[in-house]
């Protein structure tokens, strides 16, 4: 099993970050990775540092020495079509040298023209969750493009049937991301991390939005008033990786780059050891705020992985998530 | 309460434009966190994180009377800058529950980039 780890992007957080990792030989620990230069292009996720290439390659520089992989995020959903202007084109292009210049490792990128972009550095081209791969057929699509990697939809981290062709169908490696608690099958995927992307760049929407937060508002609405949807959401308990290696998926990221070190240092920690005690929502990146809400047992959820390998997903006839959250879920007075 | 809250952001901001320069600061309050922190922040505009490290001990020293001034400990006073910039936004002093002490205040690195940790009682 190898492991991704967010880094917030100030140095001091990478100092940390391997430290511990030393410190306590979580050796599963292979990858690192943040955000690029928001002056170039946004991203899935609010970018709290802008490093410039020097930065960068520093850091490279360090996480190399002690056997680490530096990825660099540039997974924005939407550039307004920047890339398919010869101004756009030359700035990506120029980017992706300075990065490879920099020894950056792999670049993480959603938009397919990018990703084909890529072909011409020899930096891995890793595709973003935020690409929906959710099908053999779309990976198939992404590998012809270019992809080393895929990181695969969040939505079908329980589809089993679904991973295990997409791993048969690409000889490209197949990632998954362990702890996103977005909900499954979410109305607001696509147009909630457009809205990130240009929030998240120079590429800013039309000002003032009454709503900056419209889509993160609603969705936790969603889960005060339903929590079973928390239970629901595609997130991989620690304890619970033995089953994607047993379908042949060995490479796992952590989601949270916005979050604080401690608390992306208590994950890494859980997921190395595949073991966690305590509330789930603990480890979960989104919806972290309804960790002093809700209280999830992990231990509850031994064995639930076994139903959902076999889940057809059709919960109006199935109605197990909801006993499990009943069962599971504690309101915390 | 009302009148030292009233009065703690005429004083900041007259303090802060005693140091740097042209200062707005357009609120402060106190907030009470469903973890069990609780905290004095003021939302400023005109500052930048380079005033603040030159300033720093001065910052921290109004920033802890004022906070006191409303009831609140200054365990941890940090500022926060608009992400990928140097604006500071806001600055606030905060009393610590148990799970903020480690995994906020804990690490020996600011806990996010855009935070500049300024007072951290050990
Ligand atoms: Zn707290």
């Amino acid at each position: 099993m190898q492991l991704m780890i967010p880094h917030p992007g100030h140095f001091p957080a990478l100092k940390e970050i391997i430290e511990v990792k030393e410190a306590e030989g979580l050796n599963e620990v292979g990858e690192v990775f943040m955000g690029g230069s928001p002056e170039v292009m946004g991203s899935g996720r609010g970018v709290l540092h802008a490093p410039l290439i020097d930065e960068i390659k520093a850091q490279t520089e360090y996480a190399h020495q002690h056997g680490i992989k530096m990825h660099i995020v540039m997974n924005s959903t939407c550039t307004g079509a920047h890339h398919l202007t010869f101004e756009g084109y030359k700035m990506f292009k120029w980017y992706f040298n300075e990065l490879n210049k920099a020894d950056v490792d792999g670049v993480i990128v959603a938009e397919p023209y990018l990703v084909e972009l890529l072909r011409e550095f020899p930096m891995k081209t890793i595709v973003s969750v935020l690409s929906y791969v959710e099908s053999p057929q779309r990976a198939k699509f992404f590998e012809e493009l270019g992809a080393d990697v895929l990181t695969v939809d969040t939505n079908i981290n329980r589809h089993f049937d679904v991973l295990k062709a997409i791993v048969k169908a690409v000889n490209c490696e197949v990632k998954l991301i362990v702890n996103e608690g977005c909900l499954y099958r979410c109305p607001f995927r696509y147009s909630h991390y457009n809205l990130a992307s240009h929030l998240s760049s120079l590429n800013q929407p039309r000002f003032p939005l009454f709503a900056p937060d419209f889509y993160y508002d609603k969705c936790i609405n969603i889960r005060l008033r339903d929590p079973t949807q928390i239970t629901k959401s595609g997130w991989i308990r620690p304890e619970d990786l033995k089953e994607y290696e047993a379908i042949g998926i060995n490479t796992f990221k952590l989601s949270g780059r916005t979050k604080a070190v401690n608390w992306i240092i208590d994950c890494m920690r859980s997921y190395s050891h595949r073991s966690f005690k305590g509330n789930l929502l603990e480890l979960l990146d989104c919806p972290q705020l309804l960790r002093d809400m809700f209280y999830m047992d992990n231990d509850k959820f031994d064995g639930a992985i076994e139903h959902w390998k076999k889940c057809r997903k059709v919960c109006g006839e199935c109605g197990y998530c909801n006993e499990l959250t009943k069962e599971a879920l504690t309101i915390i007075k | 309460m009302k009148e030292e809250l009233g009065a703690s952001r005429r004083k900041l901001e007259g303090e802060l434009r005693n140091l740097v320069g042209n200062i707005f600061v357009p609120e402060v309050k106190v907030f009470g966190m469903a973890c069990g922190c609780v905290g004095y922040a003021a939302d400023l505009r005109g500052l930048q994180s380079d005033d603040v490290d030159v300033f720093k001990a001065k910052i921290n020293a109004i920033l802890s009377e004022l906070s006191k001034s409303v009831g609140v400990e200054p365990e941890f006073i940090y500022a926060r800058k608009l992400p990928g910039s140097e604006e500071v936004v806001t600055l606030t002093a905060r009393e610590l529950c148990e799970r903020c002490k480690r995994e906020f205040a804990g690490s020996k690195a600011s806990p996010r980039p855009d935070i500049v940790v300024l007072k951290k009682r050990r």
